[in-house]
């Protein structure tokens, strides 16, 4: 059971039974096409924290742009949907160069401010070129992409759209994990000095995973700004960049599906508590601060632990948690 | 692997294309003086230890010769190629690779992973390819298997280098440096903190790499120094103070003076 | 004159970037974490001057009560939740801060409410002086002049007092103190409440000036860390010269630019990542 957990294949049959489960338990088609798409960007994420080691505060730069650049090409350029898709992924590559180029110019904490600083950048880039992004109102009127002549305005066949995409975004973030390059990834996070002595151009690497994670969170932005029906300004600002590390971090570990449950459970979390109470991130701070302290594997470590329980095994997830690194 | 050389020549004795080289080298913290004109020419399939006391600039030296720390002065040459600018990581492809004093391994993945990506590091840019497999059966692979068997680390493959006995992440400390198949390889105190046992085993390897490797290792141990060395180069300070054969070495009125009242007085027979 | 007057008011805000940046690096400098609630501290610092000047209480009395309590309230906090995670990576100081700052923020929303409010400048600072034709605020003179001594007496604990030296030593030295006999967790608690009480402190100081709103936060935070990506972390100079190039840059773009002012600290900043991967002092 606990070896089971740790095979790609059973990781995909996991999202692929998500995508199949949400319309089972959910009311929303809204908030299911959410979950899959927040889902998407904290796996990108994860790429790079779980992965590689960087912790960014600046993916809501390429969530934000996707966002923008979605709206842009569907309204102004007249793009359909197919075209901008491949178009978003190459902004947010390029991008993620960019501003990953220039991160990791700096080390440890550094970096980590550099990230936030730059998110804090392109919020002000957005706000200051209002002409192109709508400014505090955001792009509005951001069309659903059209199949078979008429467009996806039922949420539950958007739904069906964003799941496909989805699971073959998944499957390629899979893919790239398990890699040459996503394994040496996971060295460049457990010991960057000695994967640069045997070696291997560090920057290179974090700036590719940076990359990837870049066009991947570009299209989630894309998903999801054809979902509200607008670009907000809201989705490049810094509280996405926070939601999504969040997300990533609840998820736990260098498991792409563990993102997934992460956001599934910030967002059922977020939809419940908030009709009960507006000032529910007040629970969510507490939370973080409990995950800081005592679970620091996150959703995923709690599954591997019911896992090792129903097998009574000592598996690796009832390691406890401070011989960890 | 070039053939071993024919004669082995006292190291003093006349001129030889040196597998590395080092000119001049300098090297500063700060205003501190780390290393000061530090001159050294490595035999090509030689073994050759530096030694000296703590604080003499032998890791420095490594740290320079690696591409690590930048020089403030001097040249530093592979094979009779200029490597002074040359990236850390590129100068592994050119055939140079090192150990740490400190044992410094990939802690969470496996004794086979970290050689597998030790000997991928000599082609790292196919590495990066994000749709490529690691394939099972290639050079790197077949690597990983000989250096598995060599290092008696076959059993322990599967497991995470992090959870391995001291003498184990040692061996592999030093696997790491082969696995990348190069000309030259540095062995930053291959032996510290080793049982007796593990001791021997590994001077037998140090000494059998020197067949078909050029070896320049620092050691506090002066047994194993005096046994397997073709060279010994002395340091203090941050400079040279004496380089010869052993025997010349371990007579030297100047080595005896400088290691006078040093916790490694003892060791010197 | 209209520069004199932007170049006035770079000064005032860049000692409140001061202010922020250094607080963030004397807990960084200790207790090797960066702290994401540092913002957080700022915001409540603003706050609490805020509802006291409300409630009929002398700004005079309400600045220095704001400072003490957001120390208070920091102190309590690491002594309680923070020290527990200083074992753990790196990953989880940011995590536990961040919530922290989550929290903060909700507790500010929940006590005053989302809108946020203004706060007029204290009684006998609310006029203007006139040089001239030159015509400037009194109370942003008093923030240059209060900022100026609160500098020079940092200076003096972090570049002549014991306390200054552990903390600028980092954390080896802290074991060296422990050895020697001093709590550590003492110190640890008093050095991160005297960091969170100067962002608290800047952000009353900022109050009459901008005004209090619960996004006040992210926006102090973000320019504290460009301040310390410029100047360096546990650099005195390297944060009161990165403090007032940014303040002033920001100010005289204002007139350039306005929409444009704070785009371009972050611009600025990207730059000199370009020319000087090391900032503006070259540590680190």
């Amino acid at each position: 059971m606990t070896r089971l957990l740790e095979r790609p294949l059973v990781h995909f049959a996991l999202a692929a039974i998500t995508v199949l489960v949400l319309p089972l338990v959910l009311r929303s088609g809204t908030l299911a096409s959410e979950i899959l798409i927040y889902g998407l960007a904290a796996a990108a994420c994860n790429l790079l924290l779980g992965y590689t080691g960087l912790l960014s505060f600046g993916q809501g730069i390429f969530f934000g742009l996707g966002s923008y650049v979605s709206g842009l090409l569907l309204l102004r350029a007249g793009w359909p949907a197919p075209v901008m898709l491949p178009a978003v992924a190459l902004v947010g590559a390029a991008t993620a160069t960019a501003v990953g180029w220039l991160s990791i110019r700096r080390q440890g904490v550094y970096f980590v401010m550099l990230t936030l600083a730059f998110s804090q950048l392109f919020y002000f880039l957005a706000y200051t070129f209002s002409d192109l992004t709508g400014g505090d109102n955001g792009l509005l009127n951001v069309p659903r992409p059209r199949l078979g002549g008429r467009a996806l305005a039922d949420p539950w066949s958007y739904y069906a759209y964003v799941a496909v995409l989805f699971l073959a975004l998944f499957a390629v973030l899979q893919r790239v994990a398990l890699s040459t390059f996503g394994r040496t990834l996971l060295a460049i996070r457990d010991n960057e000095a000695r994967a640069s002595a045997i070696g291997f151009p560090v920057r290179a690497f974090k700036v590719a995973a940076f990359a990837i994670s870049g066009a991947v969170t570009a299209l989630a932005g894309a998903l999801h700004a054809m979902l509200i029906g607008v670009a907000p300004l809201s989705n490049i600002e810094y509280h996405t960049s926070e939601t999504l590390l969040i997300m990533t971090i609840i998820g736990g570990g260098a498991n792409l599906f563990a993102s997934v449950l992460g956001a599934a459970f910030y967002l059922v979390a977020g939809d419940l508590l908030s009709a009960i109470w507006p000032r529910w991130l007040l629970l969510l701070g507490a939370l973080l601060i409990a995950i800081a302290l005592f679970m620091q594997r996150g959703l995923w470590g709690l599954v591997e632990r019911a896992a090792a329980l129903v097998t009574r095994a000592p598996a690796e997830g009832a390691v406890p948690e401070e011989s960890r690194p | 692997m070039t053939a071993a050389s024919p004669t082995h020549a006292p190291a003093s004795a006349g001129a030889f294309e040196p597998a590395l080289a080092a000119e001049g080298l300098g090297v500063r913290y700060g205003s501190f003086v780390a290393l000061k004109d530090v001159t050294l020419r490595v035999r090509a399939n030689s073994v050759h230890a530096i030694i000296g006391p703590n604080g003499a600039g032998k890791t420095t030296l490594f740290h320079a010769l690696t591409g690590r720390i930048r020089t403030a002065g001097g040249r530093i040459t592979l094979g009779g190629r200029d490597i002074t600018r040359t990236r850390d990581d590129d100068r592994v492809r050119l055939g140079l690779a090192r150990s740490f004093q400190v044992t410094s391994l990939f802690a969470t993945l496996s004794v086979r992973e970290n050689l597998r990506l030790a000997a991928q590091g000599r082609t790292p840019w196919a590495a990066l390819a994000p749709w490529r497999r690691v394939p099972e059966h290639d050079a790197a692979q077949d690597t990983v298997r000989a250096l598995l068997q060599r290092l008696d680390l076959g059993p322990v493959a599967g497991r995470a280098a992090g959870e391995l006995s001291h003498g184990q992440q040692r061996r592999l400390e030093v696997g790491m440096a082969m696995a990348a198949r190069p000309k030259v390889i540095l062995l930053d105190e291959p032996t510290s903190g080793m049982g007796t046992d593990d001791i021997g085993a590994m001077t037998d390897l140090i000494r059998d790499l020197g067949r078909d490797h050029t070896v320049l290792f620092i050691e506090h141990n002066m047994g194993i120094v005096m046994n397997i060395s073709d060279t010994v180069t002395v340091m203090r300070a941050g400079q040279v103070l004496v380089e010869g054969r052993p025997a010349a070495v371990r007579d030297d009125p100047e080595v005896r003076r400088a290691y006078l009242g040093n916790m490694i007085t003892g060791d010197l027979r | 004159m209209t520069y004199l007057f932007q170049i006035l008011n770079g000064i005032g805000l860049g000692m409140l970037y001061f202010l922020l940046a250094v607080g963030l690096s004397v807990i960084f400098g200790l207790l090797q974490f960066v702290n994401f609630a540092h913002g957080a501290f700022y915001m409540l610092g603003a706050y609490l001057a805020y509802a006291m000047v409300e409630r009929g209480v002398s700004f005079w009395l309400a600045l220095p009560l704001a400072g003490l309590a957001v120390a208070v309230l920091a102190a309590v906090t690491e002594a309680v939740l923070l020290r527990r995670v200083y074992k753990q990576a790196h990953t989880f100081h940011i995590l536990a801060t961040v919530g922290l700052a989550l929290v903060v923020q909700e507790i500010v929303i929940i006590v005053w409410g989302p809108i946020g409010g203004n706060l007029a400048p204290p009684e006998g600072l609310s006029g203007i002086v006139i040089l001239g034709d030159f015509v400037y605020p009194e109370y942003r003179l008093f923030v240059i002049a209060f900022t100026a001594v609160l500098a020079g007496a940092l200076w003096w604990l972090l570049e002549g007092t014991r306390l200054g030296a552990i903390v600028r030593a980092g954390s080896e030295s802290a074991e060296d103190m422990a050895l020697l006999g001093y709590d550590t967790r003492r110190i640890n608690t008093a050095v991160f409440g005297l960091g969170a009480g100067l962002a608290g402190l800047a952000g009353a100081l900022a109050a009459p000036i901008r005004g209090v709103d619960p996004f006040m936060s992210v926006e102090a935070l973000s320019v504290a860390f460009v301040v310390v990506v410029i100047g360096g972390m546990g650099s005195y100079a390297g944060a009161l010269a990165a403090g007032l190039a940014v303040g002033i840059a920001q100010s005289l773009m204002a007139t350039l630019w306005p929409e444009g002012a704070r785009l371009m600290i972050y611009l600025g900043m990207a730059a000199i990542i370009v020319m000087m991967p090391r900032g503006l002092f070259g540590r680190a």
